[in-house]
């Protein structure tokens, strides 16, 4: 009986809960490219060398080799950039919208997805005031809003803050190295 | 046999009649799973475990950037969910033990139908057989070819079926027979 809780209680710590959309793309998009009412993507296929490059520096690979970055402009006015990264945990993936200003500085970040199990730690997180430590932020610099939040955020929360600032830090790399310094 | 539902015991019957009727409520939200996740034709299955994979593109020799004008409403278009060969392990490693407990539970009530042998055997069979051919669908799909899409559909109404067969056989023989006691 022993072995059967045991195994039980393995499989149930295994298993991945479903993904849950935390915030609608067009919402981030509006969130993070406001006004903008043009948009291209502007996919960018690594090469073998730079996607090595990436990988040492921020330790992940986009899917497939691909960046893909969003502009948005309103009228002849650029409004920025934006990027969806990924970040996979032990308690699944993450997607973490990450926008820019002109400027090349983090304009916001938002969690679009989570699992349902993370889902009320990222709440916490948010409520605890995640997304403001990014806002300012240039490539290069390293993103810590677990430790911001972490006098007024649970463990669960800031673990989740943890795993958001890796996400940041992948856009914050990606968008320095490769977001206009490609020729198309 | 000694092991007859239609003569076992209310007790017995009711435990299996709660066992059909949990197996039931968990099959109809893992069809709806499906649905959400893969869909229920060829197409989506394959799309959701050949994925990309299939494709393999090589990285080019440099990095080369394609751009293209989209609109508000192509952020909202729904994505495809894509099951990658981690995730395939994992379900695997999570899902095969599970059907195999619920194919020896619903065999269990198959033993106690009055069946012939052939018959029985051959529904032991289906339960068993069917998530084989679901995750060998799975595999092949991502591995062999996305055409293998077919089988897990196949391996998914097989049991289905399975299921509905069992409990209906069940119910009947268990509260409606007129050999029951």
């Amino acid at each position: 009986m022993k072995l059967i809780m045991s195994a039980a209680t393995l499989a149930a710590l295994l298993h991945i809960t479903p993904v849950v959309v935390l915030v609608k793309r067009p919402d981030a998009v509006r969130t993070l490219l406001p006004g903008a009412d043009a948009f291209t993507a502007r996919e960018v296929h690594l090469s073998d060398a730079d996607a090595h490059r990436l990988h040492e520096a921020v330790d992940w690979s986009p899917e497939d080799g691909v960046l893909t970055f969003y502009t948005g402009s309103a009228g002849s006015t650029a409004v920025g950039g934006l990027v969806f990264v990924r970040v996979d945990t032990p308690h699944g993936p993450l997607e973490v919208a990450v926008g820019f200003t002109p400027q090349g500085t983090v304009r916001g970040a938002i969690v679009t997805k989570a699992t349902v199990e993370m889902k009320p730690w990222v709440l916490e997180a948010v409520g605890a005031g995640l997304g403001d430590p990014y806002r300012g932020l240039k490539p290069g610099a390293a993103p810590d809003a677990a430790t911001a939040i972490a006098s007024r955020a649970g463990n669960l929360a800031v673990y989740v803050a943890r795993e958001v600032d890796k996400g940041v830090a992948r856009a914050l790399a990606s968008y320095g190295a490769f977001y206009d310094h490609v020729r198309t | 046999m000694l092991y007859d539902l239609r003569r076992a015991d209310v007790r017995i019957k009711w435990l299996v009649t709660a066992l059909l009727a949990t197996l039931g409520l968990s099959y109809v939200f893992g069809a709806l799973m499906v649905a959400l996740y893969a869909g229920f034709t060829p197409q989506h299955v394959a799309a959701t475990y050949a994925g990309p994979e299939m494709a393999m593109p090589m990285p080019p020799e440099t990095t080369v950037v394609v751009q293209h004008p989209m609109s508000m409403t192509d952020f909202d278009k729904p994505e495809l969910h894509v099951v990658d060969t981690d995730l395939l392990i994992q379900d695997t490693h999570v899902h095969v033990p599970m059907y195999g407990i619920i194919a020896a539970a619903l065999s269990v009530v198959v033993i106690g139908l009055s069946l012939s042998r052939r018959l029985s055997l051959g529904l032991i069979a289906l339960l068993f057989a069917a998530p084989w051919f679901d995750f060998a669908g799975m595999w092949l799909t991502k591995f062999a070819s996305p055409r293998f899409a077919i089988v897990t559909l196949a391996g998914g109404w097989a049991m289905a079926a399975g299921y509905v067969i069992v409990a209906v056989l069940a119910v009947h023989q268990m509260w409606l027979s007129k050999e029951r006691t």
